[in-house]
């Protein structure tokens, strides 16, 4: 079972569990709809796109745990006590965590949990997750990591605290400066074991070894557009809890956002409510499904 | 002749948004407040801390007490002890998409539309106020709504006023050239 996690931006949204449904202008999660502008707004996007990517492969539904946080983190210590509590219970396969406000105590707890299970989840993390496992020097016990150029900066500088502190910053990405970069973060054990680097040329690496680049279809105007990132998140997510070998799932990712933004044909004022409608449809293309 | 160097204090806080909140508060009140990482101990992830001259302590934590700015401790720093600044003014990126502006800031971008400067997008970060940020941001007019740093609470945001203040910046300088 692949379990989604992360905090929704409205603040009367309670602590919510259930099975997920995604479809354009509505997301459920066990008896909560969330409709409108809500549906792909931050972890919302990731969720959708991994509820797209299933339906489209005929895999079994996610589910998801969320709860409201504007930015003072009571959602977030709430779902990660929560999910420490019942997570033998809830025995996931994947668990990826998505938008939370970082934390210490709250946060080791789970990981060191999930570490304890008899069958320990596949575990993933991007945005404040991935920032949070790095912080506390926990990035080994994560599985896989979905950094942008900034969040690898941040990666491979073992003093910076957040990508603001970061001292050399990557804004022409390139052959030379991800493989580097990945290989100094797994090398000073700021990275886990895969990562998936969301660039205009995306990087799967292992162990900090890139293992392929994927730069076809190209869609620069996808840069822009707020929540491209989430959704390789939730499609790899999607891909790896139906079984597929995790370099394999991270590959065929990058391929469907990217054959995504050529079905869209996206501006930089696109909406990322209007790509997720099309991911379907392209990881029918990618996988021959 | 240099100036010596002083003996230095950290304030740390347990929420990002007070840290944010601090040197703002301290400057006006005529303390001279620089905006740091905190030491490894004290990280989550979303940090900022602020350094102080050590002699200012006690005027520092009055005004933040009195302004309502919740500190969680106060450290004194031997000298020399080096802390690494924010360096977010080094970290700009423009690119022109013919009709939009996008303006990167470390891990945050910010688009808008040439001519109108209505916010399009908001990409990157990774806390909950960003996407929070996008739905009160989006569709505004850079200059006349709402500003990341007033309704944020993160890092993320104060990054992300960063490349507000610099878009908002070469909006301006278009509409001056175009008139």
């Amino acid at each position: 079972m692949l379990l989604l996690v992360g905090t929704v931006p409205i603040e009367n949204l309670p602590l919510t569990y259930g099975r997920v449904h995604y479809q354009p202008d509505k997301l459920t999660i066990g008896d909560y709809v969330l409709e409108g502008q809500y549906v792909t707004l931050g972890t919302a996007a990731m969720i959708s796109s991994a509820s797209a990517t299933c339906q489209a492969i005929g895999a079994d539904a996610p589910y998801a745990l969320v709860m409201g946080d504007t930015g003072m983190g009571e959602g977030t210590m709430k779902i990660l006590k929560y999910l420490t509590e019942e997570l033998n219970n809830l025995a996931p396969s994947v668990v990826t965590l998505h938008y939370i406000l970082p934390t210490r105590e709250q946060f080791m707890n789970f990981v060191n949990t999930a570490h304890k299970m008899d069958k320990r989840p596949f575990l993933i993390a991007d945005a404040g997750a991935l920032l949070n496992a790095k912080a506390v020097k926990m990035a080994p016990q994560f599985d896989l990591f979905t950094p942008d150029p900034g969040e690898l900066s941040f990666l491979a500088d073992p003093d910076a605290a957040h990508p603001a502190y970061v001292q050399h910053f990557i804004f022409s990405v390139d052959q030379t400066e991800v493989p580097r970069l990945s290989k100094d973060a797994y090398d000073h054990g700021d990275a886990p074991r895969y990562m998936i680097v969301k660039a205009p040329v995306d990087h799967v690496v292992v162990e900090g070894k890139t293992v392929a680049t994927i730069n076809d279809p190209n869609v620069p105007t996808m840069e822009p557009i707020g929540g491209t990132g989430d959704t390789i998140t939730g499609e790899v997510s999607a891909l790896i809890s139906s079984g597929m070998d995790v370099v394999e799932a991270c590959i065929a990712a990058c391929k469907i956002n990217r054959t995504t933004g050529e079905l869209v044909q996206p501006a930089p004022d696109t909406t990322i409510a209007q790509f997720i409608p099309f991911i379907g449809e392209a990881a029918k293309k990618v996988l021959g499904k | 002749m240099p100036e010596e160097e002083k003996d230095k204090a950290l304030i740390v806080f347990d929420y990002i948004y007070h840290a944010m909140r601090a040197k703002p508060v301290l400057e006006e009140a005529g303390i001279k407040a620089n905006e740091v990482a905190p030491p490894v101990e004290y990280r989550t992830g979303c940090d900022l801390a602020v350094e102080i001259d050590a002699t200012d302590v006690d005027a520092a934590e009055d005004i933040l007490i009195e302004k309502g700015v919740m500190m969680l401790d106060i450290l004194f720093m031997p000298k020399g002890s080096g802390f690494v600044p924010v360096y977010l003014t080094k970290l700009m990126k423009t690119v022109d998409y013919g009709g939009f502006v996008m303006v990167r800031c470390g891990n945050m971008k910010i688009t808008y539309q040439k001519g109108s400067g209505k916010i399009v997008n908001i990409s990157g970060g990774g806390c909950p106020d960003i996407p929070y940020l996008g739905m009160k941001l989006y569709g505004t007019i850079i200059g006349q709504g709402p500003k990341p740093r007033v309704l944020g609470k993160t890092i993320c945001a104060y990054t992300l006023e960063h490349a507000y203040e610099k878009a908002l910046e070469i909006f301006k300088k278009e509409n001056k050239k175009g008139r």
